[in-house]
């Protein structure tokens, strides 16, 4: 566990803030997760789950605090981010080292594709390897929870967040208006509270967005 | 130096203390120049201190992923080299042309001497303190792209 | 248009020319299976499919199926692999990114620039120096060449065209025969709609690149320096009208963001200065515009920067308005770099007054 000091705060809804390592995980009205009861759960599925939800939803960040919980409990653990199929090489060889009750915790399990998914699946119970997954769809590993958003995790999360100038906080219209116009995709929402905070910090004169690919 | 403490819900128990002291009381340095940081480290128990890591080190911050680069970077192990580092020392570098601090809309760069301490109970805690590189103005905002 | 140099040299963590090869043989490879697509569409149409001896026109579909899906998947991700891998010919990875962006391809590395000698986070400009202008010192490349682009989608139009050429071919002479293959004909729509985008695609660039010309740019140094002071050369070429011809400099902030399979990339402008706008400019066949400008980089400008996820790039912006064409944008990349700087060609350079 790191403890940190002296870092000055910037604007709160920049990556190092808002990267899911470092925000909470809340469920869809914005209360903390009962990451043990997940857990539990997980453990009465098989031990081998997907978390499932659009884009922005947690997922991600729900996957890292449920390896956290994880090792915590003594279990080992693998996390593997996937990019493109080419991944599969990291991926198995996480699966190896969780032979025999570890976990392997994969974000954007999608990536690997139907098949290759499927494969990995069969090969990880082979070896005795639990795989907890992020996934936009249900698949063919059980759902463990379905990421919702609601604005009231946007408020809960920009809450938690460290505190610059007080006047440049967003209040709950700017809450409102952010997670409309990002659909409901939460981590879009806090990239559209950093373009305001900028704004604002700056002054009236400064247009806000700039070109997004 | 007072340190502005952001962050520090983690911080283990006891809670380190590190204040510093830079050189230049405005902590603005030129590029190519001389950077000399006095630290000082309280509330902690020597003996429970295995490792400290000193150094000077530029990152990225804003709505990229972060990137980092070190410019030194000192780890000290073992009693005799921690009794020359604890509770206090000093670092002294000579700072690179690039890349300065930069405020900028979505990139912002930042310098900052760290000083990181590492418990023989396996926590550790990094105390960071940011000073300037050069005196790049802040971006005034995005401006529009069509001619 | 410069040819890759195949015998590089390492310099430091970095490597030149080899990359040349690493192209060359990507390019193969693509036009490898370009040239399979059509091998395979030919056996099939010349005799692949025997009316006489598959059954029934609802039998033979699966037939017309790999006569068009096989070959069609084959030419679609060898000519896609062959553009891409013609329009990445002999440009440094700095250069890939500011044509691509960071971030568009999930393996490609951002603008992660290899640095200028002693420089942490500032980009070399070894690839922007390397051309000599005619009237000042360096020409400057474009940051996305079209000839390249052009060819790519002109490779790829022509080859998707000629398959398409041989299925119709194939399928009208069965309708004269009075043989009605509907699954071959339902196919060949959206195969025909591929290359009729293809073609119409290549045919409004050519026509904007031969209509319109090329842009060049002329510099009389390189890297900048703040405060510094510099002599352009904007050449223009093509034949006709122009509305406006403009030039700009500019300084873009890029930083991009992966999660999951969220990838973003954020371009912002935060500084903009028009050098200078012409009205009215007309271009001769054979005689290009010309005009000489100075353009100044401010005492506090922030200079280039390029890390894997970040950048602050500077580039020259060449925007103009034919008269009877679509407007066009040219963009040059530059390299400041922070003051009192060596290049990374280590030679001394000096503030200009």
């Amino acid at each position: 566990m790191t403890g940190t000091a002296g870092r000055p705060v910037g604007n709160p809804f920049s990556t190092r803030h808002v990267r899911p390592g470092a925000l909470p995980a809340l469920d869809s009205r914005g209360r903390p997760r009962d990451v043990a009861a997940l857990l539990a759960r997980l453990d009465a599925v098989g031990g081998s789950a997907a978390l499932v939800g659009t884009h922005g939803s947690g997922k991600t960040t729900l996957l890292l605090h449920l390896a956290a919980a994880l090792e915590a409990g003594g279990r080992r653990v693998e996390r593997v981010r996937l990019r493109t199929v080419a991944d599969w090489a990291p991926l198995a060889g996480a699966a190896w080292r969780c032979a025999r009750g570890g976990t392997v915790c994969i974000d954007s399990w999608e990536r690997l594709g139907r098949l290759p998914a499927l494969l990995v699946a069969w090969a990880a119970r082979r070896v005795g390897a639990r795989l907890l997954v992020t996934a936009h769809r249900p698949g063919p590993l059980p759902t463990l929870l379905e990421c919702a958003t609601s604005p009231a995790l946007v408020t809960a999360l920009v809450a938690r967040l460290p505190r610059g100038d007080a006047a440049l906080v967003p209040g709950a219209a700017d809450v409102d208006a952010v997670f409309r116009a990002a659909a409901g995709n939460v981590r879009e929402a806090l990239f559209l509270l950093y373009d305001r905070h900028e704004v604002r910090r700056r002054g009236p004169a400064a247009p806000a967005a700039g070109v997004r690919s | 130096m007072n340190v502005a403490e952001a962050g520090a819900a983690a911080a283990p128990v006891p809670a380190p203390r590190v204040g510093v002291q830079f050189d230049r009381p405005d902590r603005r340095y030129a590029a190519e120049q001389e950077l000399a940081v006095r630290y000082d480290v309280a509330g902690i128990e020597p003996a429970a201190v295995r490792a400290l890591e000193r150094s000077v080190v530029w990152y990225t911050e804003g709505k990229g992923e972060e990137d980092l680069g070190v410019h030194r970077f000192e780890r000290l192990e073992g009693a005799a080299r921690l009794a020359e580092a604890l509770p206090g020392g000093t670092i002294a570098v000579r700072l690179p042309a690039s890349p300065l601090s930069y405020e900028g809309v979505v990139v912002k760069i930042r310098w900052c001497v760290r000083v990181r301490l590492f418990f023989a109970s396996g926590r550790d805690f990094v105390s960071e303190h940011v000073f300037d590189l050069g005196t790049v103005p802040p971006a005034r905002g995005a401006v529009e792209r069509t001619a | 248009m410069r040819l890759p140099r195949f015998l590089g040299k390492k310099r430091g963590n970095r490597r030149t020319g080899s990359q040349a090869w690493g192209s060359f043989g990507e390019a193969l490879f693509y036009a490898a299976l370009v040239a399979a697509g059509l091998a395979f569409a030919a056996l099939l149409c010349a005799g692949g499919v025997d009316a006489d001896t598959a059954g029934s026109p609802w039998a033979r579909w699966w037939l017309w199926l790999f006569t068009l899906l096989i070959p069609g998947a084959l030419l679609a991700f060898g000519g896609a692999g062959l553009a891409r891998s013609i329009r990445a010919w002999g440009k440094s990875e700095e250069r890939r990114a500011a044509a691509e962006g960071i971030g568009e391809l999930f393996d490609t590395p951002g603008p992660d620039a290899a640095p200028a000698a002693d420089l942490p986070g500032v980009p070399t400009c070894e690839d922007l120096v390397n051309s000599p202008g005619t009237i000042l010192r360096y020409r400057l490349p474009l940051e996305s060449p079209e000839g390249w682009t052009l060819l790519g989608i002109g490779l790829f139009a022509a080859l998707w065209n000629t398959v398409l050429a041989v299925l119709a071919v194939n399928a009208g002479v069965d309708l004269w025969s009075g043989r009605v293959e509907w699954v071959l004909l339902a196919l060949l729509v959206p195969f025909l709609a591929v290359g009729a985008g293809g073609a119409a695609v290549f045919v409004r660039r050519f026509v904007l690149a031969t209509a319109v010309g090329t842009t060049q740019l002329e510099i009389s140094d390189h890297p900048l320096l703040p405060g510094g002071r510099y002599d352009v050369l904007l050449a223009q070429g093509g034949a006709g009208a122009l509305e406006s011809l403009d030039l700009a400099l500019e300084m873009e902030e890029v930083a991009s963001f992966r999660q999951g399979t969220d990838t973003r990339t954020e371009r912002v402008v935060v500084w903009r200065e028009r050098v200078k706008e012409w009205k009215e400019v007309e271009i001769a066949p054979g005689v290009r515009f010309e005009a000489h400008v100075t353009i100044t980089i401010p005492d506090d400008a922030m200079h280039s920067f390029a890390t894997e996820h970040n950048a602050v790039r500077w580039r020259a912006v060449v925007c103009g308005r034919p008269e009877r064409w679509p407007a066009f944008e040219r963009v040059f990349p530059l390299v400041v770099c922070p003051g009192r700087i060596v290049s990374a060609a280590a030679r001394a350079v000096e503030v200009p007054a």
